[in-house]
């Protein structure tokens, strides 16, 4: 143990590299995004205009931004609601001792690891009226067609399903990894006590799941409130902005229309949410160490 | 016993209806990619082709202009993902190996916080890190995205090589070091070649995340003979008439790679994933 008593500088130089990569690309531009907020900046031009609160005044005031506060929450709760549901399922489902579980388990890997602009892009074909598969079966089966991406009433549950489908991965290793800590003995003495599976789950399974299924609604919801790749790739936000949440409003009015200072003050205010619900999550839900039972 | 047979037949007819709704897209887009373009523009003609083509490809890779020239494309990606594969795996190894052998101030907290960083929001930052990038004049340079596929993957790594290291006995270290083996020699003789199997994991997620990548590339490359495959994939369909079959085989040409070198070390990435999520 002696060498684990001296604290050295140079030790510090193993990790420096990591944080001041991480320093570079996270922590100074959270703190950057807050100034350029109050700053009238057009793409281009080096040096901005200090105009205090007015691009919030500005935002506050356009309907378009209410709008897309309103598309995020949609698109946030309910990606999450399906998000949690599905991968519990899923996972419980591949806790049985099955055939060929490595496979079976490697290949629900494979929406997380495909780039999502391949999948976007082939998408909008699949999805198509006259042309993509999903049509053509709803043509055969139910004889009418869905416009999934084009139409106002469909877009949004189309690439939440698109989304989820995405994301489902994670959730199912992250549940079944969790699932794999339960010792086989305690659904044993539960049988022999008479409870069936629903009873099993709901005292055995779901408490002693609670703490991963937190911390996964907490990453989950995160990860939805900052989706792009996924709407801008196949609807660009449309049709008629219903998909136009705030990340997707923060690209196209800072890259699209080149106002920066207003894509900033937008960021901010999404900056903002985020810390809020990450700080509630910290104080109330994040699951205490020494109360587990 | 009849009960348990039921059960047995659900969870099956269970697992093979998740397996299908999993590999189908891949698997049709796949397929699609060699059909011909009256196949993929009407319904009715089955899943499978009917007259196999390579003419998607061959579109694709030879019908060539300088805003669609797919081939330089791929190269881009190839070489800005090899760059920040070589780069997460230097910071991350270094890193993890100073987190799992070292005492600092604050040292569980700094190790938890790599994945913290996960919950930080990328798209509200892009714009400080344009503002950022123009002032180290990093736009439409293919160091930038390097810069920031490696930010985006190092903390993940390093918090997976940690754990790594810290399986490797500290005996051998001290062994070689009373040889008389200096500081540097230990690290890459001995620590290094036994951490292989998570490095290549390592260089395999950081290669992916940088190969699949499209927001930060869409607004820091300018120049159409920089853009990387994923941009020149999503441009294709910017066009007034989308040529839907090189489209879905570009797509194949993005997705192949990242399953080939991933399906090899997926049983590690799910040992170190589990593995470090139990500890959470």
């Amino acid at each position: 143990m002696k060498g684990y008593k001296r604290v050295s500088l140079v030790n510090y130089l193993y990790i420096m590299p990591v944080l001041v990569l991480i320093g570079m690309i996270f922590i100074y531009p959270l703190i950057q995004v807050g100034i350029l907020s109050f700053y009238d900046i057009r793409m281009g031009a080096q040096e901005g205009l200090f105009v205090g609160l007015d691009n919030y005044r500005l935002i506050f005031s356009e309907p378009v931004f209410w709008k897309s506060i309103k598309s995020t929450l949609i698109w946030t709760f309910c990606s999450l609601i399906l998000q949690l549901i599905i991968p519990l399922g899923m996972a419980i489902l591949l806790n049985q001792k099955l055939k060929g579980v490595h496979f079976i388990r490697t290949s629900i890997l494979l929406p997380w690891i495909i780039p999502m602009v391949a999948l976007a892009v082939s998408m909008r074909w699949m999805l198509m009226p006259g042309m993509g598969i999903f049509n053509e079966v709803l043509k055969n089966t139910i004889g009418t067609q869905i416009n999934f991406l084009g139409s106002q009433s469909a877009a949004m549950p189309t690439l939440i399903v698109l989304n989820t489908w995405k994301i489902l991965p994670f959730g199912t290793l992250l549940i079944l990894t969790a699932l794999q800590t339960i010792p086989e003995e305690i659904y044993e003495a539960a049988r022999v006590d008479g409870a069936n599976f629903w009873r099993q789950f709901i005292h055995i399974t779901f408490p002693l799941l609670g703490k991963v299924i937190w911390f996964m609604g907490f990453l989950v919801l995160v990860w939805n409130f900052n989706t792009f790749d996924t709407i801008w790739l196949t609807t660009e936000g449309g049709p008629g902005h219903i998909m136009q949440t705030l990340p997707i409003l923060v690209y196209r009015r800072a890259f699209k229309v080149f106002r920066l200072g207003e894509g900033a003050a937008i960021a901010t205010i999404g900056a903002i949410f985020l810390i809020v619900v990450g700080v509630l999550y910290f104080k109330f839900l994040s699951p205490k160490r020494d109360n587990e039972s | 016993m009849g009960t348990k047979r039921i059960k047995n037949l659900l969870t099956n007819v269970g697992v093979i209806a998740l397996l299908l709704i999993i590999l189908f897209p891949v698997a049709y887009i796949f397929v699609s990619s060699f059909k011909p373009l009256s196949e993929l523009i009407m319904t009715g003609t089955g899943f499978f082709p009917q007259k196999p083509t390579l003419a998607n490809y061959t579109s694709l890779i030879f019908v060539r202009t300088p805003i669609r020239n797919f081939p330089v494309f791929l190269l881009n990606s190839l070489k800005v993902s090899i760059g920040t594969a070589l780069f997460s795996v230097l910071i991350a190894s270094l890193g993890g190996y100073g987190l799992a052998r070292h005492q600092y101030v604050g040292r569980d907290i700094l190790a938890q916080s790599m994945l913290f960083i996960y919950v930080f929001p990328t798209v509200l930052l892009l714009i400080p890190i344009y503002k950022m990038f123009q002032s180290l004049k990093l736009i439409d340079t293919h160091l930038g995205l390097i810069i920031i596929y490696t930010a985006l993957s190092a903390p993940f790594c390093t918090w997976l090589l940690t754990s790594f290291f810290k399986t490797i006995p500290l005996e051998l270290e001290e062994a070689a070091s009373i040889d008389g083996a200096s500081k540097m020699t230990i690290f890459l003789k001995i620590t290094f070649p036994l951490a292989a199997s998570g490095i290549v994991t390592v260089a395999v997620y950081s290669f992916i995340i940088a190969w699949g990548e499209y927001m930060f590339a869409s607004i820091l490359l300018s120049s159409s003979k920089n853009r990387t495959a994923t941009l020149g994939l999503a441009t294709l369909t910017a066009e007034q008439y989308i040529e839907w079959g090189p489209l879905l085989a570009g797509s194949i040409l993005i997705i192949l790679p990242v399953i080939v070198l991933f399906f090899p070390v997926a049983k590690q990435f799910i040992k170190g994933f589990m593995g470090g999520a139990l500890k959470q």
